[in-house]
Formats: structure tokens, sequence, C-alpha cells
């Protein structure tokens, strides 16, 4: 019935010999996932998006997994296992929860006793409840979405906030700063992503902020991705707000800040919540549209020693020290201190290993560790400005290198 | 008839060897694929169903899979209906999207590339209004409990999935063989030929375009139940993500629009493209480029689709043997 048009001459059985090729391949493939074998070790799954719009931050929590376990096997491994080496199962989430959830049916295939991910927060819910179904120990390295911890399931653990005490500590931060300069900011426009990060994010601001004596005037959502904020930069000039708080991933947080500058919209200061393009990289790339803009996010502690000898480590590998960098790099010491502590790759042993832990990371600006639910209570996101081409923690007072400048300059 | 014989002997045989195949997989990784496999192949026999045989191309199927998703999730969530029930609500709201879209795009008179367009707009509306409505969740979106049992479509291991979804594909290929072989399907081929010469001759086309899409719709609401019970999260970008929209169409062309295997051979050959290359090229990003490259050789010398290459072969020889008889 329907219509077929042989259309194949003479490349037809190239083709095909091809294609038996490609089927041959896959067979094969299916059952190679990217693990460099050793007897005894233990085997951590990292699982991001490594292709796709998120593959630069993907990149950056790479690097900061397997610097941390360079680090960790130099220094003896997990001594409590006679020094087993720590082994990291790259996985590619590819942006997509079904795909997540695939590469942790992957990595349990290949004998992962841990995993840690994925940077979205969809792809951590659907890759955490696959990995509920084995018990496998699943650090979040990177993912605010409260869920991922609230959910029951007694797998899955972050050491960073999620952006319901990120949001708590934000409208804190501004009310802090705001109150230093004399109370001169009364209005806030949020301009939020639409998904779960965003939109969660932006709910729970808009009380906490009236609640320091700042009224949110507009709350404007945006599609992931958004290529032209023109409209959305008219629309805050006319609302004329003094504070704009953006909550949105990387491209999407530039892209926005630039517009901002080119309609010349008039604001006491850009004062996001994880803003995902806030970091050295836009610092140096646009070092007069980010001069005095102040963003809350996770960042590592700059008095801390350990906190300067990682960020030169990192710059002097040609990368950025990035959110990603550090958060990654705390996860995993965080799953290797669960196998210490466990002194076995049981599940149940580190799990329960993890679920009690207090270690101390110094190079955050966090308390001692202790999870409640699966999340670290000891965690706190600091915020962050821009001054004179460096970055500087304004709040709280407690961790800050700098004073804020609030209005900008 | 001896050829719709074949072909009803060719899937018995089929689904007989896939429903025993988890006995001899023990890899659950290898079954994840599988289901992944016959999911996609689903929903791309779901595009099939009014793309393929009715000609009439939509970029905005997600639609129906999204409204699907949140039709049975919200029952589940807010109202404590089992999944099971769920489903059926599914694929109730899927059918009556497709309804309300496809009589105001087909009696207005649109077609080809205004329908697949105006397919695309409505799916991005349903994706605004999921994000401002309270009862979706908005961008927060909706959470499901993990409650593995039969009632809740929800299983401890990938082998319950892998039965669900060889269950659908298995409903999704016997609508295609019905189709093939009725008065029905005649129809919406000739209205995929020539809509002006079909009405011409009597065919109600706004009727029989209207229940073509009704079908994809609530096969579509269906695949949003399986979706929703698999992954247990579901919000607007995800529910109505231009991505699926591109995958239902992209595994049927690729595979053979108008055919009844098709969309299994596309999702399989593409699933198969992908993993192969994501295993073995380690650059990020490269797997991409040659998913990519493998797709523009395909679609550039098989314009039939993968299909087209068996189909090719049993004409040419059918051709010789006739040659053969005439000498």
């Amino acid at each position: 019935m329907s219509k077929i048009i042989p259309h194949l001459g003479g490349s037809r059985r190239r083709f095909i010999r091809n294609a038996g090729a490609t089927v041959a391949l896959a067979s094969t493939g299916l059952s190679m996932p990217h693990i460099a074998q050793a007897a005894g070790a233990v085997k951590i799954g990292l699982i991001h998006p490594a292709t796709g719009w998120a593959a630069y931050p993907a990149a950056q929590l790479r690097y900061g997994a397997q610097m941390a376990i360079a680090d960790i096997n130099a220094a003896g491994g997990i001594k409590s296992m006679g020094g087993a080496q720590i082994e990291a199962l790259l996985g590619d989430s590819q942006t997509k929860p079904e795909i997540g959830a695939a590469e942790v049916e992957k990595m349990n295939e290949a004998g992962v006793h841990a995993l840690q991910g994925c940077y979205q927060s969809a792809v951590g819910l659907a890759a955490s409840a696959a990995a509920a179904k084995y018990n496998i120990p699943f650090s979040v390295d990177v993912g605010v979405s409260d869920k991922l911890v609230g959910r029951g399931l007694s797998n899955v653990f972050r050491m960073a906030d999620g952006y319901g005490r990120i949001a708590r500590d934000a409208s804190a931060y501004l009310g802090e700063i705001n109150a230093a300069a004399g109370s001169p900011a009364k209005t806030v426009v949020i301009v939020h992503e639409e998904s779960e990060f965003g939109t969660g994010t932006a709910k729970l601001l808009t009380p906490a902020l009236a609640e320091r004596g700042l009224t949110v005037v507009d709350t404007i959502k945006h599609a992931n991705p958004t290529r032209n904020f023109d409209n959305i930069a008219l629309r805050i000039k006319s609302a004329k707000p003094d504070i704009i708080m953006p909550i949105n991933y990387p491209g999407e947080y530039v892209l926005l800040a630039k517009t901002l500058r080119q309609q010349r919209v008039d604001f006491m200061t850009s004062f996001s919540v994880l803003g995902g393009g806030f970091n050295f990289k836009f610092i140096d790339d646009m070092p007069e549209i980010a001069e005095n803009m102040i963003d809350v996010n996770h960042w590592y502690d700059p008095r801390s020693a350990s906190g300067q000898a990682m960020r030169k480590r990192t710059e002097a590998d040609g990368k950025y020290f990035t959110f990603e960098v550090y958060c990654a790099y705390m996860s995993i010491m965080f799953l290797a201190d669960g196998f210490e502590r466990a002194g076995s790759t049981d599940k149940d042993a580190v799990n329960a290993a993890l679920a009690s832990s207090t270690l101390e990371v110094d190079f955050m600006p966090y308390d001692k560790t202790e999870m409640v639910n699966g999340q670290n209570m000891g965690s706190r996101a600091v915020a962050i400005q821009a001054q004179n081409g460096d970055c500087q923690v304004v709040a709280p007072s407690a961790y800050a290198s700098s004073k804020a400048v609030f209005p900008r300059a | 008839m001896a050829a719709r014989n074949s072909t009803l002997l060719f899937c018995a045989i089929g689904f007989a060897a896939l429903a025993f195949a988890p006995l001899g997989i023990s890899s659950k990784f290898y079954l994840d694929i599988l289901t992944l496999i016959f999911f996609t192949a689903y929903i791309g026999q779901s595009w099939n169903i009014l793309g393929g045989y009715a000609g009439q191309f939509s970029f905005g199927g997600v639609m129906f899979f999204g409204t699907g998703a949140y039709a049975s999730s919200i029952l589940v969530n807010s109202f404590g209906v089992p999944a099971i029930i769920g489903v059926v609500a599914a694929v109730f709201a899927g059918a009556v999207l497709a309804l309300c879209v496809g009589y105001l795009s087909f009696r207005s008179g649109l077609r080809g590339s205004y329908f697949a367009l105006i397919t695309l707009a409505f799916a991005e509306l349903l994706r605004v209004v999921a994000n401002s409505l309270e009862i979706t969740g908005g961008g927060v979106g909706l959470f499901l409990t993990y409650a593995p049992g039969l009632q809740n479509l929800q299983f401890k291991t990938p082998v319950g999935f892998y039965y669900f979804a060889l269950i659908l594909l298995a409903i999704s290929i016997a609508i295609a063989i019905w189709l093939e072989n009725s008065r029905f399907g005649a129809q919406r081929v000739a209205i995929r030929e020539n809509e002006d010469a079909a009405e011409a001759l009597g065919i109600n086309t706004l009727r029989r375009k209207c229940q073509a899409i009704m079908i994809m719709g609530a096969m579509g609401g269906a695949a949003g139940t399986f979706y929703s019970q698999k992954y247990l999260y579901l919000d607007p970008p995800i529910a109505y993500s231009v991505h699926l929209s591109v995958e239902m169409l992209l595994v049927t062309i690729v595979g053979g629009m108008g055919t009844v295997f098709g969309p299994l051979i596309g999702s399989l050959v593409l699933h198969t493209v992908n993993e192969v290359t994501r295993n073995f090229i380690d650059t990020p990003g490269l797997s991409l480029i040659v998913y990519g490259i493998i797709l523009i050789i395909i679609i550039s010398y098989l314009p039939n689709g993968l299909i087209g290459l068996f189909k090719g072969r049993g004409a040419k020889k059918t051709d010789a043997r006739q040659g053969d008889g005439d000498a």
C-alpha cells in the first residue's frame, strides 16, 4: 500500500555492508562502557550532560570530580579498604532524563558502587530514582531542586544547598546589604527561567523579599533557550525596579546582562540567585558589564588555603574555577569519606555512613556536615560580587572578603 | 492476502521472540535500551498513522504525549486514581485534544507545511499553559511517588517496563496492519496521494483526517502515561518538548513512512547508532556529529527509509522472476 521507490543503484551493497558493520559495532559497543577495569577498585559513576546545551558546566563537573579522584588515589586511596583506588565511569545524560536513567542501568551493570550527578534537576530526579531501585549511593554534585533529596530515598545525598535554603539566604543577604547602604532599594523584578529551578526559586523569593521590605513589582518567566531578551529588557525598563534578580542558566544569564546594558536599563544592581553565568569567565569576558553585579551561589571560601590552592591548580590547567569544579570535588570527597568509614562497598553500609557524615570541607564556607533527609544542613550559599575584575564574597559577613558595593558604582 | 498473512506470521514470531527475550537477556541495561527503542517506535508509529498513511505532517505530535502524561499524573497525584485507570484517561484526553486540533485545522483547510506549523503552535501553546497552571505544578512540575505495582504501572525492575513498552508497540503495529488492510486505511492513503481526487471520489476527507489524528492522539496519550510512570517526574519542557516531536517523525522518516515496520526499524537503527557513537567516541559532541552524518547518509540515499532496502530487493527479485518467465 505504501509507495516505495527503489533508489540505491550501486551503492546499496556498500550501504548494507556498512549497516551490518554498524549493527555489529552496536552489539560490541553496548557491552563496552568506558571503564578502566582494575581489581578491587571503588567505581564511581559520573553522569553529566556532556553533550548538549550544558556541555560546558558538565565538562567542569567532570574535571572537578576527576581532580578529586586523582587526589584521593595519590593519597593512598580508601585506606580502610586496603588502599582501594577510585575509578571514574563516565556517563553522558545528553540533557535528557530518560538517558540519565539509562546511564544508571548501564553503570549498575558495570558494577558501580556509587553515582554522582547530574547538573540538571530533572535528570537528577530520574537518575536518582533509578539508582534507588538498586540502593546505589547517589551524591548530587550540582542540582538545586529540593525534591532531589525530599522524596524519602535513603540513597540520595546532597552536600550543596537546594533552592529552598538558597532563596531564604539570598533574601537575607540582600536585606543585609540594602540595610547597610541605608535601604535605598524598595522594588525588585525577578526574571527566571521556566523550569523547576527558576520557577521554584522565584516562588520562594517573593514572600521572603517582602519580609525584608522589598516589593516584587514584576516576575518575568522565560523559556530555555531564549535567544533575545529585548522585550524582557523593555518590560523591566517600564517597571523601573531598583534591583533586577535573574534566576537562569548560563547562556540566558549572560545574554540578559548584555541586553540590559545595550538597552541602557537603569537599576541599582543585578542581584541574581544561582545565576548560572556568574563566574570568572563572565568577569573576564565582560568586565564592564559584570562589574558590581552580585550573585548568590555555591562558592568556595576564598580565605582558605586549600580553596586558593585548588583555584590555582584549576587555572594552571587552563580552566576557570567555576562552582561546578569544587562542588564536584566536594561531592567525591563526601562519597570517598563514606567508603572510608563503611570500610566496604556494601551499599547499605555506605548509605548509612553517608547519612551520618560529619565531614568537614575546609575549602567551602560550610559548617560540619550534618545530613537530614539527605540534605547537608551545614552548607550555605554566599553572596559574591564582581569587583575590579575579581570576585569577592560580600555576605554573610562571617565569610566576607570585601564590602559590598551597593548601589553599584 | 498472502502479504498480509506473511506480515502477521512475521509479527507473531517476532513478538513471541521479544516476549521471551527477558529470559535470555540478563543485562538490565540492554532491556532498558530495548524499552526505549520500543517506546520511540511506538510514538513514531503514532506519527506515522497521521503523517505516513494520511499524509498530514505534524511538527507538534508531542502535544498528545504531554497532555496524556498530565492527565494521568494529575489523576494519580491529586485524586489518588491508580495509573492503570489513569492511562485510559490519558488515551481519552489525547484523543479529545486531537479532535479539537484536527477539526479546527482541517476544517480551515490547513494542509502541508501550514498544518505542520499549526501543530507546532498548539504544542507551544500547551507548554505555556502548563507552565502557568497550578494543577500542572507550573514550572515546578509534578512529582509522582515511587510505588511499584501493576495498578500503578510502576515496576521494580526494567523487565516490567519492557513488557509495558512491548504491549504498546504490539498495539501500534496491529493498528498499522489494520490500516494497511482496511478500507479505512485505503481512504487515508487516497487522501495522502491526492486529497482533491479523494474528495471527488466521495471520501469525507475532514472526517477521515480527524479520525486519523484521533488515533495518533490516543496513542500519544498512552505514551505520556508510560513516560510519567517510568521517570516519575513531569514538567512542561519535558511534556511538550520539541525534541520528542522531532524524534517521532525522525524515526519514521528514517525507517520508512507509511509502512508497518518503518518506525520500529528507524527507532532500532537510530538508538543503536546513538549508543554506538556514545560508547566509542570519547570527545563530547563528536558522537552527535557522527550521528548526524549517518542520518544525512540514510536520508540522502534512502528516500523511502531503511525499509526501502528490503522492499527494493523484494521488488527486484520479483521483477527478475517475471523476466525469466517471460523469456
